[in-house]
């Protein structure tokens, strides 16, 4: 118990280390961030793989309620388990040299690929001749999300597309795609499937995403036609930009969360906590990304 | 050569710096280089300063005074830029000097911020022209009409002043930030290292370099490791090493290919399970590494040891020692407050047979090699009457603490000792605290 505590607190201060990196004298510090990264997956691994035992040792009787919330948890991680896997399929751990990238399928059976590079997360079907995407599957270069928000009121937001660099403008609830950075085209592969997302277990915080008021130290990501002056200026406007994400509403959710039991994140709806916890979504990637 | 330093006993010699508590961030001192006589000491700070310390002509005859350096030169280096494109704010903190092998009465170093390399040339002046025909003594020019002769200018002595002038500016290179500078054995050329980068330059060329090792990858969200330092061989002009975050050295031969990506030679300890933590890649993470005077061995330090390795030995080193394992039970503070990011250098004695490095609470250790002893000091005002014999100092990690041994607790973990140098022939020693510069020598009999 003392030991998830620990990961909990480990996290937030890794957070707000990343967080008041954006503003050091001298500019991100490439070497510490990327240290930074890897005490948080160390400690949300732990996180994980301890509340996945205990899930696993649930007590001989229980009421119908609990069990119910324990049923839906349980499938909750599985479908955060489908994301993580497709999340991860490139990051290397001390756990295993390569991530496959592989998606649960309901029907037919697909081999799972251990692919080299982000850009090529495919699966092999060996019913067809062709490379393709399933649907479970997210390409690594292209992860456009198209999800609605119950938020029926105008909103306008940008959001950044942390795979893609799409940069695009969130109108109630819904994205469109404003302009694209410079295409990452995988090699060999297609990835222009989208993946849509069962919204019935996923609510989207509009606080997760960059506000266009938030002043951002660092320039955005430029349109396709500038991103080829200077791939180095580039990747550190990159960086800069993924920890940009960490600087909206969600990082005061993570924050505050090292309080929050796991079970009251469940009942919550703060996406981006879950998504980041157990999914390795946007905010992890761009930790990855150091 | 003096005995090495388990026998030795150390005495203070001098202390500069202010006194004061409340250290200016400027004051800060960054780096610390004796020259390859040893004549010469060289200290860069966070305000982008250097200042040149001379040890004393007229007292190296007599042995308990030779470690007197007094001030011989300052100047600012390196000043704060701006980067507009980015809108990134850089740093003058001058991250590293290097003295280039003395050619003629000047001397020369290369000095770096985060992004430019400048060579320095500071250059002595003690005679000044005097009997000029068409010049007054004060500079005014003569009326050529009331020159009614004509004599020979004649130079004069005068004061000593010591010039520093940058004599190149070695810029635009690095999109990350610099943490490492080698001149070659070549004396021609010399490295450069950034996080992702090795870049080659040539020390009359300032308009381009050569990169010889690149680690970005084509997709930065795969960058697993950076480059945290770099070294020339100090004989082989085609060698150099570089080490990673990962704990990994590789040496390079840049015989082999103009671009050195893959090593001639990797040097790796297998992690010991039993240790795993959830900051095992930040101690295991290489702060710095230097050559052997002989270039037989190599030293590398992370965060809670040295080692030195074999050149001819890959899979591990041959002497490992514990700087402050006292700290292990502490990371996650250590964490928390910064401290284990903080990168410790190490340096070799002239023979190799002594390495030194830092530790927390002002504490620095030395590591006899031959004599397989250790000795851990401070470097404190308290103890810095003038010949003043340092008493070794003890942490006590847990239970007991006996009489005169500092509970690990009660360490100063501001107080950090992040550089040091050694004489290259003498046993003389500059230790660089916070804002203050201690040197110490052999105590002589």
């Amino acid at each position: 118990m003392e030991c998830a505590f620990e990961a909990q607190n480990l996290i937030s201060i890794s957070l707000r280390k990343i967080q008041s990196s954006r503003t050091q004298r001298g500019g991100i510090k490439l070497h510490k961030n990327l240290l930074v990264t890897y005490v948080l997956r160390n400690a949300r691994q732990f996180y994980m793989n301890k509340n996945v035992s205990q899930a696993q040792r649930s007590p001989p009787y229980e009421d119908a309620a609990a069990v119910r919330e324990k049923q839906e948890y349980l499938e909750l991680m599985g479908s955060f388990t489908e994301l993580a896997d497709d999340f991860y399929c490139n990051f290397t751990g001390a756990e295993s040299d390569s991530w496959h990238c592989g998606a649960h399928q309901h029907n037919g059976q697909l081999t799972e690929v251990q692919h080299q590079d982000a850009s090529s997360c495919v699966l092999v079907s060996p019913n067809e001749s062709d490379l393709m995407l399933s649907e479970a599957c997210w390409s690594c270069a292209d992860k456009s999300w198209e999800l609605p928000v119950p938020n029926t009121q105008a909103n306008q937001k940008t959001v950044l597309d942390l795979d893609t660099h799409v940069v695009t403008t969130v109108s109630n609830g819904y994205f469109h795609s404003d302009c694209c950075a410079q295409p990452r085209q995988p090699q060999g592969a297609q990835c222009h499937k989208k993946r849509k997302m069962d919204t019935s277990y996923f609510i989207v915080d509009p606080e997760f995403y960059l506000p266009d008021f938030v002043p951002v130290p660092f320039k955005r990501m430029r349109s396709d036609d500038d991103s080829h002056s200077d791939s180095d200026q580039l990747d550190n406007t990159n960086i800069s930009n993924l920890i940009s994400v960490l600087g909206s509403g969600g990082l005061s959710e993570f924050v505050s969360w090292q309080q929050t039991d796991l079970e009251q994140i469940f009942g919550t709806q703060t996406i981006c906590l879950k998504h980041t916890l157990f999914t390795g979504s946007g905010w992890t990637r761009a930790i990855e990304a150091f | 050569m003096a005995a090495p330093g388990g026998d030795m006993q150390w005495c203070f010699s001098q202390v500069k710096g202010a006194i004061d508590d409340d250290v200016a961030e400027a004051d800060i001192i960054s780096t610390v280089e004796f020259n390859h006589t040893g004549e010469l000491l060289a200290t860069g700070d966070k305000g982008g300063r250097v200042v040149i310390f001379q040890q004393e002509i007229e007292n190296k005859s007599l042995p308990q005074f030779r470690s007197e350096y007094n001030v011989y030169s300052t100047f600012q280096s390196h000043e704060p830029e701006f980067d507009y494109l980015k809108s990134l704010e850089i740093e003058e903190k001058i991250n590293k000097i290097r003295w280039l092998p003395q050619k003629n009465a000047a001397q020369f170093l290369l000095s770096t911020n985060d992004k430019t390399i400048k060579l320095w040339k500071i250059s002595e002046r003690d005679k000044r022209p005097d009997g000029y025909n068409l010049k007054e003594d004060d500079g005014r020019y003569k009326d050529p009409n009331s020159i009614t002769s004509l004599r020979v200018p004649v130079l004069i002595p005068m004061d000593l002043m010591v010039e520093a002038s940058p004599r190149r500016v070695f810029a635009n290179a690095h999109t990350y930030h610099i943490n490492s500078v080698s001149v070659n054995s070549d004396h021609e050329t010399y490295l450069s290292a950034d996080d992702l980068r090795v870049n080659l330059w040539h020390l009359e060329i300032t308009d381009r370099s050569f990169n010889i090792v690149d680690i970005k990858p084509t997709n930065m969200e795969e960058l697993t490791e950076v480059i945290t330092a770099a070294e020339f061989h100090p004989h082989q002009c085609n060698t150099f090493v570089y080490s990673s975050s990962k704990g990994i050295i590789r040496l390079c031969d840049m015989r082999e290919s103009a671009l050195c990506d893959r090593h001639t030679k990797l040097f790796e300890e297998p992690e010991d399970p039993s240790n795993r933590s959830f900051f095992s890649e930040i101690i295991s993470s290489i702060s710095d590494v230097k050559f052997s005077h002989s270039g037989r061995y190599m030293m590398t330090r992370d965060y809670l040891s040295v080692k030195i390795w074999d050149l001819n030995m890959e899979n591990r080193p041959v002497e490992t020692y514990q700087v402050h394992e006292y700290l292990r039970s502490k990371l996650c503070s250590l964490y928390e407050n910064d401290c284990i990011f903080d990168k410790f250098e190490c340096c070799w004695n002239g023979n190799d047979s002594v390495v030194m490095t830092g530790s927390y609470n002002n504490f620095f250790r030395m590591f006899d090699r031959s004599q397989r002893r250790d000795v851990m000091l401070e470097a404190s005002r308290e103890n810095s009457k003038p010949m003043q014999v340092l008493k070794p100092r003890k942490v006590c990690a847990g239970g007991k603490r006996k009489k005169d041994e500092i509970s690990v607790d009660s360490l100063d973990f501001n107080k950090k000792i992040l550089h040091t140098a050694w004489h290259p022939q003498d046993n003389i020693i500059a230790v660089a605290t916070t804002n203050n510069l201690y040197i110490f020598q052999d105590k002589v009999n």
